[in-house]
């Protein structure tokens, strides 16, 4: 697809951010979204190529807006949806229920 | 559904996986062959930049087979094929502002690619 992600050759996008030393994860929760990837991808409920593709599929906008890692988690979420194992409504209503409980 | 356990993470992280298929699968081009790069636009998952279609090139070296993104990404089978280094000279890519001495090595898939006529 002729996505946002393809982005080879436009300009505009500013320079690239090198970092000394860069760690692997720059928070607790970039290692989490890791291992989750990881480990669901172990289901073999998708291959690598169908999460490469639903890391695509995030909207242009949040996906141009995302880091790394939360268009791994975007992805992630996609793919637990399209599969069945975890719906965008249960999903939505856990991160409610979180929410709820840390206010 | 396999479940990965902790106790073999360690093990299945040091093994890693490839997407290289053990299959025999004859080469449609050789180190040296001119080819250029199909015009498409598909709808679903591929590797071929934008940038990179309609534009010649010369192979530069055949890596083997491997699964097929395009077909794989859609649950389509491995459609296994060979994986080339093309080079693609900066000046046919980005134009006469490039430099004549850059080049430019993507790994395509022999579905990407036609014999350039």
């Amino acid at each position: 697809m002729n996505g946002v992600h393809d982005f080879g050759g436009m300009d505009g996008l500013g320079p690239i951010d090198y970092e000394t030393n860069e760690p692997v994860f720059h928070a607790e929760w970039e290692r989490r979204v890791f291992a989750l990837t990881l480990a669901m991808g172990c289901t073999g409920a998708w291959n690598l190529d169908m999460s490469r593709h639903a890391r695509e599929r995030t909207p242009p906008a949040e996906y141009l807006a995302a880091s790394y890692y939360e268009i791994w988690l975007s992805g992630l979420e996609r793919l637990l949806d399209e599969t069945g194992l975890l719906s965008r409504a249960e999903l939505d209503a856990r991160v409610a229920a979180l929410r709820a409980a840390a206010d | 559904m396999r479940i990965l356990l902790a106790k073999d993470t360690p093990a299945l992280l040091r093994k890693g996986s490839t997407a290289r298929v053990a299959a025999e699968v004859p080469a449609k081009f050789a180190p040296g062959d001119r080819v250029i790069v199909r015009n498409f636009h598909p709808h679903g998952h591929t590797r071929a930049p934008r940038y990179i279609r309609c534009k010649p090139g010369i192979i530069d070296r055949d890596h083997g087979v491997f699964a097929f993104p395009d077909a794989h990404a859609h649950g389509k089978g491995p459609c296994p094929q060979h994986v080339y280094s093309v080079r693609f000279a900066a000046r046919d890519v980005w134009g006469d502002d490039a430099s004549p001495r850059d080049a430019i090595y993507i790994d395509l898939w022999d579905d990407y690619l036609d014999p350039a006529g």
